[in-house]
């Protein structure tokens, strides 16, 4: 077991109880997790727009991505939300050591993750599918063909960020658990570490349909 | 403010891994209507509304909104909003464009080709003015 002095969590001044200040670091993380969900929202209103104007092109190039790959990314990241959310239900029972086995699982998800979608954007590559006046792909060329690739690197792009930023803050929680910094009355960063991984599960849950399906 | 806001009953490992399984249920449900070649407009309907189910269970569950509540449900809603709203209403006025308004080559009026949305030819073009009168040097 730790020592009690270093998993006990501080009060700052200006909050009248733990549970206050619990609070206000949950709504925190909400209030910046709506920031993220509202740059996302702009890249998907460019998303609707270009399908509405081409839908031709985008249903012809989506028939390019792999779905395999893709649906494989899917379940890869689903999986990796469930022991996030098994990990932080662990550092609130005080197991610190479960938790620490969970998170690094989690974060060899999201690598896994990243590495099939490099075998994917390598494909595309290959292939001249590429966005903008990069795109030279002999196989299919028409009005908002190359606007779909543009939007799928960007948003697959900006996602696969994400993933990184997420594995980073899972890894610095994962660090601070095996410290012995959590306990059954502090978990608090494992939560919100866990809420901000939960959310790029949420973004790529619809981006795996409209980049694959559609 | 609810201070005891922990204090009632709090999901466990049972109903994650319940929440993992219609997860991924979800997932082969939309992989398998996207197998079935419905029309264009079914598609996205069944594929954007198996997905709004599948996050749906990441935010309440894994997200903890069920248990927690209060004002993070609220940021939620708001982004929500602000998301229908943005997307919404760009999409209108795309769609109430007159067409020459969008892109050249896009098709939110297939079936109508361009030569017969634009206005008709005049027969004759129209009179020039007379030349106004030189002032002599």
């Amino acid at each position: 077991m730790p020592t009690e002095a270093a998993a006990t969590p501080q009060l700052a001044h200006h909050f009248p109880s733990l549970e206050a200040q619990e609070h206000a670091a949950r709504m925190g993380m909400w209030l910046f997790l709506a920031t993220e969900i509202l740059l996302f929202t702009v890249l998907f209103t460019a998303y609707a727009v270009y399908r509405f104007l081409f839908p031709t092109g985008f249903e012809d190039a989506s028939k390019f991505a792999h779905v395999a790959l893709g649906a494989t990314n899917t379940v890869v990241l689903i999986t990796s939300s469930l022991t996030v959310a098994l990990a932080i239900y662990y550092a609130r029972q005080g197991e610190s050591k479960k938790t620490v086995a969970l998170l690094a699982v989690t974060i060899a998800f999201g690598a896994a993750f990243l590495v099939l979608k490099g075998f994917e954007y390598h494909d595309h590559f290959v292939e001249g599918q590429l966005p903008g006046r990069y795109y030279h792909f002999e196989g299919l060329s028409g009005p908002g063909v190359s606007m779909y690739f543009t939007l799928y690197f960007l948003m697959t792009g900006l996602h696969g960020l994400h993933v990184v930023v997420g594995m980073g803050v899972l890894t610095w929680v994962a660090v601070r658990a095996a410290r012995g910094d959590f306990s059954r009355s502090y978990s608090t960063p494992v939560e919100l570490g866990g809420l901000y991984w939960h959310l790029v599960d949420l973004i790529w849950i619809f981006l795996f349909p409209l980049f694959y399906l559609l | 403010m609810a201070a005891t806001s922990h204090a009632h009953k709090e999901f466990g490992p049972a109903q994650y891994l319940a929440v993992w399984v219609g997860l991924l249920v979800l997932t082969a449900l939309t992989v398998a209507v996207w197998k079935m070649h419905f029309s264009l407009g079914t598609r996205v309907t069944l594929a954007l509304t198996i997905a709004t189910f599948k996050a749906g269970l990441v935010a309440l569950f894994f997200m903890h909104l069920w248990e927690h509540g209060g004002v993070t449900r609220l940021v939620m809603a708001t982004s929500l909003l602000f998301l229908v709203l943005l997307i919404g209403l760009v999409l209108a006025d795309n769609a109430t464009r007159f067409q020459y308004a969008n892109p050249p080559y896009s098709e939110p009026w297939s079936q109508v080709p361009y030569q017969q949305m634009a206005p008709p030819m005049q027969d004759q073009p129209p009179p020039l003015e007379a030349a106004p009168p030189q002032r002599r040097p």
